[in-house]
């Protein structure tokens, strides 16, 4: 591999792109592949392949080529409602998982940079705020204010764009009334269903980092359902 | 929906070529059985002998350090190593999951 390709997965990592790296293990030199740019002339031959590996995503040698192949996937995004200590253990805990996070909180003095430093924190209602991070259905919505004011319109938001993956804090009985909510805001209740409330695995701890480790094995066992 | 893991390695890479070091990086291109680190998996070693990542639960690590200390002072700037049970120095470094992984070896330095 060239030293200027290392440079340039490292920037293209970091830039969220989506690509492949393919290594000619007899001569060392590779190649970026993206699937919507031209294929360099040295790889003409192999673009079924490629562009076949690529969409199954999956690493390893090209059959019958001496070409090594290796997937590099966009972070996938999560937008979690609530700059609560839950959410700061969940941005710790996340740091080497690719997750794209952004932190959602009208209330000043819990979206601060302080709480959260190396995050993109709004300081906005759900409504505004998705206008710079808009929900779609490769997206995952976590609740975390339990406060209806500012949780309920994110989840009708996250039913509304089919996030893959919707999740609200709250007791049994809580999540009861939101159902209600969403009820009586013309939601299916079939629907609805697929809102994990109470959120995360229930495995007895109640302490934020137990709490937002549970969210975090829930979401991710999603992840790999899809 | 796949997801990986953020690997900082090729960062970490990065910032020792940047050192002046000799880094190597080492990724596993192809296993057999039951390998503990899928393919695609990456480790890199400096010329101090550091390392970072894994390309095994462990097992063949330190002989992957070896070879990689080796190969800064060749010539040659890429190997493909393999780690079989049959193999003498693997058993010795104990691939004990009776796996077989094959390793690409890629050299960098600021020189390059």
């Amino acid at each position: 591999m060239q030293i200027n390709i290392l440079k340039d997965i490292i920037n293209l990592k970091n830039s969220k792109k989506e690509f492949s790296v393919i290594t000619n293990i007899k001569t060392s030199k590779s190649y970026i592949f993206f699937i919507n740019k031209h294929i360099d002339n040295d790889l003409k031959k192999f673009e079924t392949q490629i562009k076949g590996l690529y969409n199954s995503r999956k690493d390893g040698m090209i059959n019958k080529t001496d070409l090594f192949i290796k997937h590099y996937h966009r972070p996938i995004k999560v937008v979690i409602v609530g700059a609560v200590h839950i959410s700061q253990f969940f941005v710790e805990y996340a740091k080497s998982l690719n997750l794209d996070i952004y932190i959602i909180d009208p209330r000043g003095y819990f979206a601060s940079e302080k709480r959260f430093p190396n995050v993109k924190v709004i300081n906005l209602w759900p409504q505004e705020a998705f206008e710079y991070c808009p929900l779609d259905d490769k997206t995952a919505l976590i609740a975390l204010t339990h406060d209806p004011k500012i949780d309920d319109p994110a989840i009708q938001e996250a039913l509304n764009t089919k996030c893959f993956y919707i999740g609200a804090l709250g007791s049994k009985k809580t999540h009861e009334n939101r159902c209600k909510r969403l009820i009586e805001n013309g939601f299916k209740e079939h629907d609805i269903k697929k809102i994990f409330g109470p959120i995360g695995i229930k495995f007895g701890g109640k302490s934020a980092p137990e709490v937002a480790l549970s969210i975090i094995f829930q979401l991710m066992t999603e992840i790999y359902k899809k | 929906m796949i997801n990986t893991f953020d690997e900082k390695i090729l960062d970490e890479a990065y910032q020792w070529i940047e050192l002046k070091k000799t880094v190597i990086l080492a990724t596993v291109i192809q296993t057999w059985g039951s390998s503990p680190r899928p393919i695609g998996s990456l480790m890199i070693v400096n010329d101090t002998g550091d390392f970072s990542g894994s390309v095994s639960g462990g097992c063949v690590e330190g002989e992957v350090v070896r070879q990689c200390l080796d190969l800064m002072k060749d010539k040659k700037k890429f190997k493909k190593i393999e780690f079989k049970v049959s193999n003498e120095s693997a058993w010795n470094v104990g691939l004990a999951c009776g796996g077989e992984i094959a390793i690409f070896l890629e050299k960098f330095s600021d020189a390059d």
